[in-house]
């Protein structure tokens, strides 16, 4: 997967984090995430963009867009 | 596909505006979801109530957005709509193409699609129309392929648009055209990974007629403006006498400002600069007499959105003036939007709109937390109420010792 | 190999060559007939745009058609315009009036320019939309079927931009248009405990609400909500098709006008309610496209030239526009919203 305009790569600790993180709850906003694992939100974001690419976390929209592991929160069908 | 009737959307195939019905006719001839679209809707018509559903995860790999979901409540009566989906391109600035381009998305959605578009959506995207899960992938694959890219949905920045500007209008004060592609793709992931409290939207109007409506619709509006005074073609003003336009009546007694005299003797028309407000009547009324100063940019306004959920709102000014310049790769604005959607990401509620958190924590805050110095183009009149919130600073700057010393 | 993040084609590759010769140095333009912009540059060099009206909802076939005159008569270039136009550029004046002819002979409809109405910006409504309290694309074909002759002249005291929303939502700029039509939901969704329990995420549900009007029912397995509070936005019915938000007997449209966008003369403005309801007539909304037409009419025989619909009302203050236009106020028009006050009048001058 190419990205024209990466931001350089993620921090995998940060990345690590986040899959801990994510595992303990439902969904969550970056931002939360972000307060949870003490880490910066720019960080986050990379790290999220980096693991949906990878297919571990996807984004979610619930009116308003959440991130999830990857299959964990069922929507409507 | 066997042929069913639709009488109810038939009667929308009379009178002389174009027919969406006869479009999705048009569609169904080879694509069998748009026939069945057909059907779900002729039953809405007659129950007079909508029959698609939202949800599921649907997305490419990579992206956070740019897919909607969107699946009939009926599946087994509607078999071949109960995905169909739509996807968001990426427009050109301006909506200008050439055919070969044109051809190019008509041909990859005819293979994957029901072949129906919206051109444009309200935010400007290309929007396609109903397509299956499984296709979803495949056809950003192709469109990727011949060049295209996909537009925001969710909590993003969403596809920026912008009017005609110097492509085709005398009054454009920026080059729109290129502001919007060029901040487009500097904030790629920003539109392409939703990471905000809720949705953020820019559109860049070339002048204060802002014919993108940016005021009303976006949460930054760029709209063109001048600082120095408009420029007056006398030559001009008089050929427009001798045409019989009434310049007192349909310019001067309009102008919101009277900052414009016309002498019916010597057929002149005069403007006192500093009274005018640059609203673009007159420039409107006689384009070939009348146009803006030298000195270009834009005025910034941040929080329009329509009504859901605190009201609508119409952006306010933020930045009185600011150049936007191609030279310096609109730098001084892509700086001001990061410091923006920043403190926004850092003090927005989930669901909040950038308009509706500064309105919640005081554009006091908002101007402090982006660093931009309060001037009085920003409010169409000062406060009314004395509950001023003081901090240290100002005590220390403004309170005087009982014999008169500075503290 | 897919590229991600490649952004839109670049614009310069779609402007026509007399467009990249006389870019930024457009002088004035002129308006030769409805439909038809000439934009002279000051190089000399002229531009005729032919504006056709759309709706919106096309299929390839449609562009693909449009795609033939182009590359005939505008050497393959065209844009689209905000309000859903094609706009045909053509750099070569020996092809403008055989252009008119084709676009005459093909059925198309050239206008939209000047003091005239342009297309109808509107939704998606029960074509493709979850929470539509109406239908978009029909009663935008209805309305503009009956004032298809202020389209395509300009005779009117100034331009007509109208919106059509088919929710409470309003996407689209239905909030800023001289006119706008929006569909209005007037009930709270009905729950189907059923299909909550089946497979509703009752937190995502719970939070999906603007307002805090669902709160968890864990006796139930289901949702309460207060009716008090709900502002009938259907968020809810997008997370939850068990919250349905849908009523055949009580959606209808409402019509705000008023409203514009454009800094010129007096600064941009909200469209006003001045018709609560109307019923949801499909096919061809009758009551709709005839309470529009009236206040068209009003608005032609009494403002002053030049003078937009809110500008209009504004002037003869809006107590007189519900006495001419013999539209009953209620309670329904008062404000009782979050930003009311501004919209009390205080000042004891007005009129009768």
């Amino acid at each position: 997967m190419v990205f024209k305009m990466a931001r350089g790569p993620a921090d995998p600790e940060v990345k690590a984090k986040v899959l801990e993180y994510l595992a303990k709850v439902q969904k969550a906003k970056s931002r939360d995430v972000a307060v949870a694992i003490g880490a910066t939100k720019s960080d986050v974001d990379n790290a999220v963009k980096e693991l949906t690419a990878e297919d571990l976390v996807e984004y979610l929209y619930i009116t308003t867009t959440f991130i999830c592991l990857k299959g964990k929160v069922q929507t409507p069908d | 596909m066997t042929e069913k009737k639709t009488p109810l959307l038939d009667e929308l195939e009379t009178g002389k505006w174009p027919s969406f019905v006869t479009e999705i006719k048009r569609a169904a001839v080879k694509s069998e979801a748009a026939g069945e679209l057909l059907q779900v809707l002729e039953r809405s018509y007659a129950e007079r109530r909508g029959h698609w559903k939202h949800g599921g995860i649907v997305g490419v790999r990579g992206y956070g957005g740019g897919v909607i979901g969107r699946y009939v409540d009926e599946p087994q009566t509607y078999p071949n709509v109960a995905e169909f989906h739509t996807i968001r391109l990426l427009q050109p600035s301006g909506w200008f193409y050439n055919t070969k381009t044109l051809r190019t998305v008509c041909d990859i959605w005819e293979k994957h699609g029901s072949g129906l578009t919206n051109m444009h959506g309200s935010t400007g995207d290309i929007i396609l129309l109903g397509c299956k899960t499984d296709q979803i992938q495949p056809i950003f694959d192709e469109f990727s392929e011949a060049g295209f890219d996909l537009g925001g949905s969710g909590s993003c920045l969403r596809t920026p648009n912008c009017c005609v500007g110097p492509g085709r209008c005398e009054h454009a004060c920026y080059d729109t055209l290129e502001a919007c592609y060029n901040v487009t793709n500097e904030f790629m992931d920003e539109l392409h990974r939703p990471m905000w409290p809720y949705k953020s939207k820019i559109k860049f109007s070339g002048c204060a007629n802002d014919c993108t409506s940016s005021i009303a619709r976006s949460d930054c509006s760029v709209i063109g403006t001048w600082r120095d005074t408009l420029r007056i073609d006398q030559d001009a003003v008089k050929e427009y006498v001798a045409n019989k336009f009434d310049i007192q009546e349909m310019v001067c007694d309009k102008c919101p400002t009277k900052c414009l005299s016309f002498n019916a003797e010597t057929q002149e028309l005069s403007v006192v600069g500093e009274d005018c407000t640059r609203c673009m009547h007159c420039i409107n009324m006689m384009p070939k007499a009348i146009r803006a100063g030298k000195e270009k940019g834009a005025t910034i306004l941040i929080g329009g959105k329509s009504t859901i959920v605190q009201s609508a709102f119409m952006s306010w000014v933020i930045v009185p003036f600011m150049k936007m310049e191609t030279e310096d790769d609109f730098e001084p604005f892509k700086d001001l939007m990061r410091r923006i959607w920043e403190w926004w990401d850092e003090h927005g509620k989930s669901r909040e709109r950038i308009g509706e958190t500064i309105y919640r924590l005081g554009m006091t805050k908002f101007l402090q937390g982006i660093e931009v110095e309060p001037v009085p183009q920003m409010v169409f009149r000062p406060r009314a109420n004395p509950y001023v919130f003081w901090n240290q600073d100002d005590l220390d700057r403004s309170g005087t010792a009982l014999d008169g010393s500075k503290l | 190999m897919a590229v991600l993040d490649q952004g839109p084609p670049h614009y310069k590759k779609m402007l026509p060559p007399i467009v990249q010769e006389n870019y930024g140095q457009w002088k004035y333009h002129e308006i030769p007939s409805p439909g038809v912009l000439k934009h002279v540059a000051e190089s000399g060099a002229t531009l005729y745009s032919v504006r056709v009206g759309t709706p919106r909802l096309v299929s390839i076939d449609f562009i693909r058609d449009v795609c033939v005159i182009a590359d005939e008569y505008c050497d393959g270039f065209l844009r689209w315009t905000t309000r859903n136009n094609i706009e045909f550029l053509v750099s070569d004046d020996a092809k403008l009036n055989p252009l008119l002819e084709k676009l005459e002979a093909e059925g198309l409809s050239v206008g939209g320019t000047g003091r005239s109405i342009s297309n109808i910006v509107h939704t998606q409504g029960w074509v493709h939309c979850h929470t539509p309290a109406t239908d978009a694309s029909g009663v935008v074909k209805a309305v503009m079927d009956d004032l298809y002759e202020y389209f395509n002249t300009m005779k009117l005291p100034a331009k007509l931009k109208m919106g059509l929303a088919c929710c409470l939502n309003m996407c689209g700029a239905a909030h800023c248009s001289d006119i706008a039509i929006v569909g209005v939901h007037r009930t709270p969704p009905r729950i189907n405990h059923d299909v909550i329990r089946k497979g509703t995420e009752i937190p995502s549900l719970v939070a999906s609400c603007p307002t805090g009007a669902i709160r968890p029912d864990p006796k139930n397995k289901s949702v309460i909500v207060n009716e008090d509070k709900c502002m009938y936005c259907g968020n809810c019915y997008t997370m939850s098709p068990g919250m349905e938000i849908y009523d055949p007997k009580n959606d209808g449209i409402a019509i705000l006008i008023g409203g514009k966008t454009s800094n010129a003369r007096s600064a941009p403005s909200f469209s006003r309610m001045v018709i609560p309801f109307l019923p949801n007539t499909a096919p061809r909304w009758p009551e709709t496209t005839e309470a529009i037409r009236k206040i068209i009419e009003l608005w032609i025989a009494n403002a002053r030239k030049g003078e937009r619909v809110g500008e209009w009302v504004e002037r003869i203050g809006w107590e007189k526009f519900f006495s001419l236009a013999e539209l009953p106020f209620s309670d329904m028009l008062i404000d009782d919203y979050i930003f009311s006050r501004e919209t009390f009048r205080t000042s004891a001058s007005f009129k009768y």
